[in-house]
């Protein structure tokens, strides 16, 4: 499948601060990919740069098959972008903002847009000042959703949404794919990622720490078990990949890497296996572990271990 | 909750948020007060010299104009009171304005206050301590212009008394910003209505001070001026000021408890459910951003004109009262004296829509910084494209300006003469100070783009050093290389001086050079968010 956004050791540097250090990312065609990464991870740094709003200092960026700085205008024809921190002009009113970033872009969809915002309940003679912090963000939302854009750029467009907002975000997302577009999402909603991405990427410090499906990640990381055995099964701390075992007479809980999982699967069915369940990892745990040392490195050692 | 409650704190916590700004503004005074009275003790050491400049001064309108009222200039600190007034009571004034804007409605618009609020802050709090702030600040310049008058040599009597007049039209103010904040839902719209009242302040003083017809007394400017500081040292003026400003005060406390915070009284119309077919590209977007700026400064000077041309003809009358003036009136000896009164008023315009363009040239940077840029840059628009549009209305808005007033002096000053060639003689002149606006608006322009996080305090530190230079340049007879870094100095005084094309010309060549640096400057650049 050909690349939409393809970026490979971008750095981009303000004065001291490093804020990306050699950052990939490889978005599909058709594709909901997560952009993931903790605060200050360089997501919106990237996302600015991909938009031709920051000039890159080293790497390559690809977007649309273009140069994004040298290319921009052409390029943002074919894009929608919804800021991480949506200002508006105070004294414009939020239908007003809507058709004028519809025509900025090159048009928009007039039926799109009035179901749009009767979807998102979103009352648009109302002035930019006077909207909440959600309703700004459904502003710039609806202007970029009602677009009939190629791919969308989404800097953690779900800030301020209530849940049922979330859910509606959620459901245009889903008809966003169907019709073929691709969307960047960057997010610190795992769950919404989880619901949504087909692949991810976890960024940190500037940096590309994972990328892939969320079953290749999965894989990459821990499962965790709880099983009941005839007899007590002992030996398991001798087991590679087995981490975090807690163990009464019959029943164990541990955790085990995603490559040691038949091995511990199978010494507990020798120990005579009465019932097992076991979790896939969730993102949150995937973020935690990627994160886990940083965590305990501040000194909260509850969760890293 | 006390509605007073946490005043103590938030005061506190503003003063701690203002403590470099506010001496400056003290400074500022100080030195201005300071600098005024050295260099006049220099300059009207003999009786010669200063009588010359009572024959001149004295019944120069356009000096009145802008001064105040002519008294007291038979001694040498008469003539320092009659020339500082103005700026100190100016300088004063906008410290106050943003002093008590910045911690009441700018917070409020920011969401800061509601925040606070939330931490055991009364409802009156932020107006209480943010006015209490600003009336403590007027009260210290006042006392450091005092210090700066007695230390360089002037009677102390007289020297308090001027700065508690200077300080007393900061506390109107205050109170008159306090209204103001409760008034419109945008820092922005505060700005424009105590702006608007300061220059009616201005003008009705003016107008009163040369028909001579009471009229002064209409203005809290021309309040502090009736005390007449070392000539005859009245304090009893200062009694309105402080009957006015607590009832301003109160009013503004009234108004507060009758609206909801977050918003002004003056509740927006809902707007439009979508975008007329104007509001498209960037240039579209620019003006529907700045249209209500330009609207209201076209009413503003458009006034200036009528009122400063139609004062044109008491300059006669003022002459007529003192034959020797004609001898040291400034200017081509040749020109009219009405005419030199007209060039010195337009002169004086023309630095406001100076202002006006730097202003409106630096929106571009805070459009960027509050990234609303953003999205629009995002879009299919080029950044040539948008900040050219920005410019465009800047320039083109200035332009507008210009020909109002020149249009404006004009009708007005025919409507005596009886001579229709007065429209055109005087619009003429005023448009030619465009290239010069365009000069310093396009310096802005370079500035942003080559250097946006300090550009607009450089853009109006140019700004004000012109000012100081086309204002006081003359009068000091500081060296010509210094005039000359003026553009407005640059521009003749027309329809006092003949009119020359080649140093507007000139002009117009360093504008479109600045221009195209900012230009291709900000096209070469990271967008600066924050
Ligand atoms: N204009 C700037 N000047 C200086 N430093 C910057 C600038 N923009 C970003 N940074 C720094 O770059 C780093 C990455 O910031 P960025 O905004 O890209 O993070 P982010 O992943 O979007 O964070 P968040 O999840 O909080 O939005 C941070 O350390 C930030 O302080
Ligand atoms: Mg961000």
């Amino acid at each position: 499948m050909s690349s939409v956004i393809s970026v490979s050791g971008l750095v981009k540097t303000f004065g001291r601060t490093r804020a990306l250090d050699g950052l990939d990312l490889d978005v599909r065609a058709g594709e909901v990919h997560g952009f993931l990464g903790p605060n200050g991870s360089g997501k919106s740094t990237t996302i600015r740069v991909l938009l031709g709003l920051l000039r890159k200092d080293a790497g390559t960026v690809r977007l649309l098959g273009g140069d994004p700085w040298r290319d921009a205008v052409l390029l943002h024809r074919r894009l929608a972008y919804v800021p991480g921190d949506v200002t508006l002009w105070p004294t414009i009113s939020g239908g007003e903002v809507i058709d004028l970033l519809g025509r900025l872009r090159g048009g928009m969809d007039p039926r799109r847009r009035a179901e749009l915002l009767e979807r998102f309940d979103l009352d648009p003679r109302k002035k930019a000042r006077t909207y909440s912090k959600g309703n700004r963000q459904k502003v710039a939302l609806v202007a970029a959703l009602a677009s009939d854009a190629e791919l969308l750029v989404l800097d953690e467009p779900t800030s301020g949404l209530d849940p049922i907002m979330e859910a509606t975000f959620q459901s245009c997302i889903s008809d966003v794919r169907a019709d073929g577009r691709t969307v960047l999402l960057s997010s610190h909603i795992l769950a919404e990622a989880e619901a949504l991405c087909d692949r991810v990427s976890i960024i940190r410090h500037g940096r590309t720490v994972q990328s892939g499906t969320l079953g290749e990640l999965r894989r990459l990381t821990r499962t965790s078990i709880t099983a009941e055995t005839v007899h007590p099964a002992t030996g398991l701390d001798t087991l590679p990949g087995v981490h975090g075992l807690r163990a009464t007479d019959h029943r164990v809980t541990f955790d085990v890497d995603g490559d040691h999982l038949e091995g511990a699967l199978r010494h507990l069915t020798d120990a005579g296996l009465r019932s097992l369940s076991s979790a896939p990892p969730t993102l949150e745990e995937l973020f935690l572990r990627q994160y886990g040392d940083e965590l305990a490195a501040a000194g909260d050692t509850g969760i890293g271990s | 909750m006390p509605d007073q409650t946490g005043t103590g704190t938030f005061l506190r916590f503003a003063v701690r948020r203002d403590r470099v700004r506010l001496p400056i503004w003290v400074a500022a005074g100080a030195a201005l007060m300071a600098v005024q009275s050295s260099s006049n003790q220099e300059f009207y050491r003999t009786p010669e010299s200063l009588a010359a400049y009572r024959a001149s001064a004295g019944s120069n309108a356009a000096s009145i104009a802008f001064s105040g009222p002519p008294v007291g200039l038979d001694t040498v600190a008469g003539t320092i009171a009659f020339e500082i007034s103005s700026p100190l009571v100016l300088l004063t004034v906008l410290m106050a304005m943003f002093t008590t804007a910045r911690h009441t409605r700018a917070d409020e618009e920011a969401g800061r206050t509601e925040l606070l609020r939330s931490a055991q802050l009364g409802r009156h709090a932020p107006l209480l301590a943010a006015t209490a702030l600003s009336a403590a600040a007027s009260a210290l310049l006042g006392l450091a212009i005092a210090a700066a008058a007695t230390l360089s040599g002037l009677p102390a009597g007289g020297s308090l008394l001027l700065g508690a007049a200077t300080a007393s039209v900061g506390w109107v103010f205050t109170g008159i910003t306090a209204v103001c904040a409760q008034l419109t839902g945008v820092t922005r719209g505060v700005y424009g209505l105590v702006g608007g009242l300061l220059g009616l302040s201005f003008v009705v003083r003016a107008v009163g001070d040369i028909t001579g017809s009471g009229l002064s007394w209409a203005s809290p400017i021309g309040w502090a001026q009736a005390t007449h500081p070392w000539s005859e040292d009245r304090w009893w003026p200062l009694l309105l000021p402080l009957a006015v400003t607590p009832l301003l005060l109160l009013g503004a406390a009234r108004l507060l408890d009758s609206r909801d915070s977050g918003s002004g009284l003056l509740q927006p119309r809902p707007g439009a459910e979508a975008a007329p077919p104007s509001l498209a590209g960037p240039l579209g977007l620019a003006w529907r951003l700045q249209r209500s700026t330009l609207l209201a400064w076209g009413l503003g000077v458009t006034l200036l004109g009528f009122v400063y041309g139609g004062l044109a003809e008491s300059v006669k009358t003022l002459l007529g009262d003192n034959p020797d003036a004609q001898v040291f009136f400034r200017g081509d000896p040749t020109a009219d004296l009405v005419d030199s009164y007209l060039g010195v008023t337009l002169r004086i315009t023309a630095l406001m829509v100076a202002a006006y363009g730097v202003s409106a040239t630096c929106r571009t940077r805070s459009e960027e910084s509050a990234g609303r840029a953003e999205p629009v840059l995002a879009a299919a628009v080029s950044r040539s494209g948008w900040f050219g549009s920005h410019l465009l209305v800047a320039l083109a808005g200035a332009t507008g300006l210009l020909l109002s007033d020149g249009l404006a002096t004009g009708a007005s000053r025919a409507m005596a003469s009886g001579d229709a060639t007065d429209v055109l003689r005087l619009t003429g002149a005023a448009v030619s100070y465009a290239p010069a606006v365009w000069v310093l608006a396009g310096l802005a322009g370079a500035l942003i783009g080559a250097a946006p996080s300090a550009a607009v305090p450089a853009a109006w530190l140019a700004f004000g050093a012109v000012l100081v230079i086309t204002l006081f340049a003359e009068g000091f007879d500081w060296p010509a290389w210094v005039t000359d870094l003026s553009p407005l100095s640059r521009t003749p005084t027309a329809p006092a001086e003949s009119w020359a094309a080649e140093p507007l010309l000139v002009l117009l060549v360093v504008a479109a050079g600045l221009l195209t640096l900012g230009l291709a400057t900000f096209r070469r650049r990271d967008l600066a968010t924050g």
